[in-house]
């Protein structure tokens, strides 16, 4: 390509397309929704704000991006390839190369992902009302002069004469090795939240027969709206009958909004309906708050995904699963605290 | 540094019975019981500071007693009040932003492209009227997806996935009317064919359709009877806000229901006690915690010769505090003379599960109640007050 033909081809670009147009679009907004009067009520006064004089010009609502393509490619000519027909480069070859991939927020990348959809229900109520209660419930008063009461170092230094002791690492707490996760005082900077749900099903049928970690997988597809993840053992059990990489167990990791819709629904449409459910036993939890009770298959078949059509699921394919609740609280109590808030009854010892 | 712990210490330990009613009863449960849970630090701190001439303490955890001064001087004392912050939470999620609604429809319309196609043979047995209806419609309108409008995700024109200008995809109410006309069986898009089949059926046709016709039932409108007529004493309006309850008290002025504390009552058991003497007891209500969320502090003007109220020999407001019915402790001490120098209020967090208020049943002769939203009641109270109750209210 001559220099020319260039310079023509950027000077097409780059030059406006008339002033009256140029005025229209940078004081009106054109979006796919209304102006609520909230956001008018943030912004201060402005042109942009002021919708009731932009009424699109005939040239703008004829505009049909589709048809100037499909006449476009009548005549033989081709999309503008910088925007339509970009492919990010399939391998990531390092910050050095010249050829970047886009970040995967941009919807060119190999890695977008879309969403979210919605606000979920859920999240704004705890936002709204379940975290500050949850900060009212969980202060504790010290009068002045008083303060918390501080525990000592939980790593002890080791002692002895040995030279070996000098600047060694601190040894860990008596009776265990395990570092339980402290309890910070609740303030509104940690208010404890949702984190994560794991819905997981281990399928003893799939040791004979495939089918049903196809249905499991389905299943909880279904209830979670996130593609299920096949587990294989690690070891071969042979009281079991199961060898060693055999599918048997499906899981799917929930983050975000769909996490909060799974758990409305658990808590507004599932649990309700279950018979003589006592709810979740009070002993459950790993002691750093995180919580996990169980559905069995005449409980997943309650999910109004399923019930919709429980025909087309293979009969007595329908898995139970756990759900685990990943929750940001140091302790079972909050953790437990967090979820009878949100709707989650427990019943029983309570053990933290 | 600790000024503040040695005041309080000096009113505990005081003999003075009124002085010591001024210290709520957890703190002084507290500052009397042994200092074992002090951390030592500070009682280390505390006595160096307080008592310079004692001998240095034996031991860290030692109990640290500071001195205890008793004066006959009457301190400055308050009227301690308590006021439960009642509040219906948001029973509907808020309005969207209209850059929320467009940004929703955009992302709606990405995952059309890059999410597989929908496995028609798993959900729709062949050959059944739900097979039909479902090929009918996708016919139409080209995605699964039922409220992104007429788009498809794959094929040449996958790129057109922008809205254009004046369009009202994304508005809710337009979400809800495609959705209620895909349940009826209906496409999404009004095609030119149909209508005219419409027009050239016959009246038979017509009325027989009627009678077959599925009619889904719309969800109802988010505002309600007592948004439109502006009802302040219902409930039911504005379902998206937090509604809090505000009373007019005998002097005219909007507050929150208040009274005092009286015997041994704590904050929370008074703040019950209110509820049930200012609303009646057709209220199910749950009071958050036992702390209040806030406080505010009201100092009584200086007494001038032309004030009625009589005043104290130094320079506070004298009065009788004549016992509540309700509270036992306060009923054996009987009433009680007290020189207050002003009032001191703590809000309690309170939700209404059920039930009204019933103004009929009020002992304290308020005037009149309204559930307000947190903007409605910056008009209603002071400054002052809205000032120490502000933070306290939800946004929503």
């Amino acid at each position: 390509m001559a220099l020319a033909d260039v310079t023509t081809a950027f000077l097409r670009r780059v030059r406006p397309t008339g002033p009256a147009v140029f005025n229209l679009q940078s004081t009106c907004r054109y979006a796919s929704s209304n102006t609520s009067p909230a956001d008018a009520a943030d912004l201060s006064s402005s042109p942009f704000q002021d919708s009731s004089a932009c009424t699109p010009s005939e040239k703008i609502t004829a505009f049909d991006p589709a048809a100037r393509a499909r006449a476009l490619r009548k005549r033989g000519g081709r999309l503008p390839p910088s925007r339509y027909q970009y492919r990010p480069p399939r391998y990531d070859r390092g910050p050095l190369h010249p050829h970047q991939p886009p970040p995967p927020s941009d919807p060119a990348s190999r890695l977008f992902e879309a969403g979210p959809f919605s606000l979920p229900r859920l999240e704004q109520t705890y936002h709204d009302t379940l975290a500050s209660d949850f900060m009212t419930l969980s202060y504790t008063h010290f009068p002045p002069g008083e303060s918390a009461h501080q525990k000592g170092a939980r790593l002890r230094p080791w002692e002895g004469e040995s030279p070996y002791y000098a600047n060694r690492a601190l040894r860990g707490p008596r009776g265990g090795d395990v570092l339980r996760l402290l309890r910070k005082p609740i303030t509104f900077n940690n208010i404890p939240q949702l984190q994560g749900i794991t819905v997981h099903s281990m399928v003893k049928g799939a040791v004979e027969d495939s089918a049903h970690l196809h249905v499991a997988g389905m299943v909880l597809q279904a209830i979670t709206n996130v593609r299920a993840e096949a587990h294989a053992t690690r070891k071969a059990v042979a009281a079991f009958g199961v060898r060693k990489d055999q599918h048997v167990s499906v899981t799917c990791d929930l983050k975000g909004e769909d996490m909060y819709h799974f758990l409305s629904k658990c808590v507004d449409v599932v649990l309700p309906k279950i018979k003589d459910w006592k709810g979740v036993k009070g002993s459950s939890g790993d002691s750093s708050g995180n919580i996990a009770f169980g559905l069995t298959s005449e409980d997943v078949a309650l999910f109004p995904e399923i019930e919709v059509n429980y025909d087309m699921y293979p009969p007595k394919m329908i898995p139970g699963c756990h759900v685990i609740v990943h929750t940001t609280a140091r302790d079972d109590r909050d953790a437990r605290l967090l979820l009878s808030q949100i709707g989650l009854p427990f019943y029983g010892k309570f053990i933290n | 540094m600790n000024a503040g712990q040695n005041s309080a210490r000096r009113i505990v330990a005081s003999a003075n019975p009124f002085i010591r009613d001024t210290v709520c009863i957890s703190c002084r449960h507290r500052l009397t019981s042994s200092s074992s849970r002090r951390h030592a630090a500070t009682a280390a701190a505390t006595a160096q500071s307080s008592a310079p001439p004692s001998p240095p303490p034996s031991s860290t955890n030692s109990t640290h007693v500071p001195p205890v001064t008793t004066t006959n001087a009457i301190q400055k004392a308050y009227a301690v009040l308590a006021a439960p912050i009642l509040s219906r939470p948001p029973l509907l999620t808020r309005e969207l932003t209209s850059f929320e609604k467009a940004y929703y429809l955009y992302q709606k319309r990405l995952n059309e492209r890059l999410a597989l196609p929908f496995s028609r043979y798993f959900y729709y047995k062949k050959g059944t009227p739900g097979d039909e209806i479902w090929k009918r419609q996708v016919k139409s309108r080209k995605a699964a997806a039922k409220d992104i409008g007429v788009y498809s995700g794959y094929g040449d024109e996958a790129w057109n996935d922008e809205v254009l200008v004046g369009s009202k995809l994304a508005e809710p109410d337009e979400i809800i009317k495609a959705l209620i006309k895909d349940a009826e069986g209906k496409s999404v898009v009004e095609d030119k064919a149909e209508a005219e089949e419409a027009e050239e059926k016959s009246q038979e046709e017509v009325a027989k359709e009627e009678m077959n016709k599925i009619t889904i039932e719309k969800p109802m409108s988010r505002l309600t009877e007592a948004d439109t007529t502006n009802n302040t004493k219902s409930l039911n309006r504005k379902l998206d806000r937090s509604l809090y309850l505000l009373i007019k008290n005998k002097d005219g002025r909007w507050r929150f229901p208040e009274d005092r504390v009286y015997g041994r009552e704590n904050l929370h058991q008074a703040a019950e006690r209110i509820l049930v003497q200012s609303c009646g007891i057709n209220m199910n209500t749950w009071l958050v915690g036992n702390h209040p969320v806030g406080h505010y502090i009201y100092n009584f003007p200086p007494p001038s010769k032309k004030s009625a109220l009589p005043a104290g020999p130094n320079g506070g407001r004298l009065s009788t505090v004549q016992p509540n019915a309700m509270v036992p402790t306060s009923l054996t001490a009987g009433p009680k003379d007290v020189e207050e120098f002003g009032e001191k209020l703590f809000f309690m967090k309170g939700r209404i599960m059920a039930g009204q208020v019933e103004l009929a049943k009020n002992e304290f002769g308020d005037q009149d109640f309204a559930w307000l939203s947190k903007d409605e009641i910056q008009q209603y109270v002071t400054e002052r007050y809205w000032s120490s109750v502000r933070n306290v209210l939800a946004d929503r």
